[in-house]
């Protein structure tokens, strides 16, 4: 006869089979936001960001964990002249707030494949919540989360005075991104 | 008539010096006034009428020399001595070649700064160059020092038409003014 723990050490280890931790891979990993100017589509990237999910099995997302940092002062839109302006504090004031982050310890599986992220953006010190949904797609070791939402610039105080009309830079910026990761250990 | 005659300019010819005539001083004004302004809303709306109102000039020109081309131009008149002639003829292709190379040496600076932009904010233009910040000073400097020579060529323009007028006291000025009969 089998002794007693063998079945909820079996049953432990099965879960841990099934839910796994996520590092970023960065090299593939891309992190975009497109702002509008004078109605024109004005593309940008953070390059420098990271993410992690925790406890992730894809059936039962429940347990799952998702941190990201995002680095504001790797944002990059193509052109010095707008890179020197997004610096100041009108914008993202790179000198007061130079990361933002997003927690989200509400994961739902929304269809097969798709999840709905509901957590936490910090960004130039504003907490609000926020709904991110994602595409999960998962191979071996190898993991790609990838979705897009829109973010009201203003409800982060990004853009101010003069620049709150949004008709020569949008209010709404969308963001994209395309993570790869990796499984821990 | 529409066609250039030996001594008159139809109507489609005065139509593009006068209508560029005024586009040019307004750009002048507009693109020092949008390079002053402090970084604000209105600066970057006075870029997109400057550029808007360049590639307009752009357009105009090359539609204003495929029509000179397709036409004979009125003569000068026939005691005009060789220098004038000479003179008249290489200011003209100056101001045409400056028309031109200004509106594309801005069209350089944009793609070169990276900065999307619409003409009007209607019609997206494409970006001629990859962004590069270096190449976006050099041609920066290209466009100013084509203003400058723009400017020296028009004073020359502007001075000669004067002198025609009231110094020898023939047709030229009289010949390009809208609105007027030609001579028989």
């Amino acid at each position: 006869m089998r002794p007693a723990w063998i079945v909820p050490l079996a049953f432990l280890m099965s879960t841990q089979a099934l839910a796994a931790d996520w590092k970023l891979d960065p090299a593939p990993s891309r992190l975009e936001f497109v702002a509008t100017f004078e109605k024109n589509a004005a593309p940008g990237v953070f390059k420098e960001f990271d993410t992690r999910l925790a406890r992730f099995e894809p059936d039962k997302p429940e347990a799952a964990k998702l941190d990201v940092t995002v680095k504001i002062t790797s944002a990059d839109m193509k052109s010095g002249d707008v890179n020197r302006a997004i610096r100041g504090p009108e914008w993202f004031d790179f000198a007061r707030f130079p990361q933002a982050e997003f927690h989200a310890e509400d994961i739902r599986r929304v269809a097969a494949g798709r999840y709905l992220a509901r957590g936490v953006l910090s960004l130039k010190g504003v907490k609000k919540e926020l709904e991110v949904p994602f595409t999960w797609q998962e191979s071996g070791n190898a993991a790609t989360m990838e979705g897009e939402l829109n973010v009201e610039r203003l409800q982060f105080g990004i853009g101010t005075g003069e620049w709150a009309n949004g008709s020569t830079i949008g209010l709404g910026v969308r963001v994209k991104f395309n993570v790869r990761l990796r499984k821990e250990g | 008539m529409l066609a250039n005659t030996a001594d008159g300019w139809g109507a489609p010819a005065k139509f593009f010096h006068w209508t560029v005539a005024l586009l040019i001083l307004v750009q002048i004004g507009l693109g020092f006034t949008a390079a002053l302004w402090r970084l604000s809303p209105l600066k970057l709306e006075l870029f997109v009428w400057h550029k808007s109102t360049g590639m307009l000039i752009l357009v105009l020109m090359l539609a204003r020399l495929a029509w000179r081309l397709a036409n004979r131009s009125p003569a000068l008149p026939p005691q005009t001595p060789d220098w004038e002639r000479y003179a008249a003829h290489a200011s003209h292709v100056l101001l045409y070649v400056l028309a031109v190379a200004l509106p594309l040496s801005g069209w350089v600076i944009n793609s070169a700064a990276g900065v999307p932009f619409s003409i009007f904010w209607l019609v997206p233009l494409p970006a001629i160059v990859a962004p590069d910040e270096r190449l976006e000073e050099l041609a920066k400097l290209v466009h100013f020092s084509l203003l400058v020579a723009l400017c020296l060529v028009l004073a020359v323009h502007i001075a000669a038409a004067l002198r025609h007028h009231f110094v020898k006291r023939n047709a030229i000025l009289i010949r390009m003014l809208p609105g007027r009969a030609r001579h028989a």
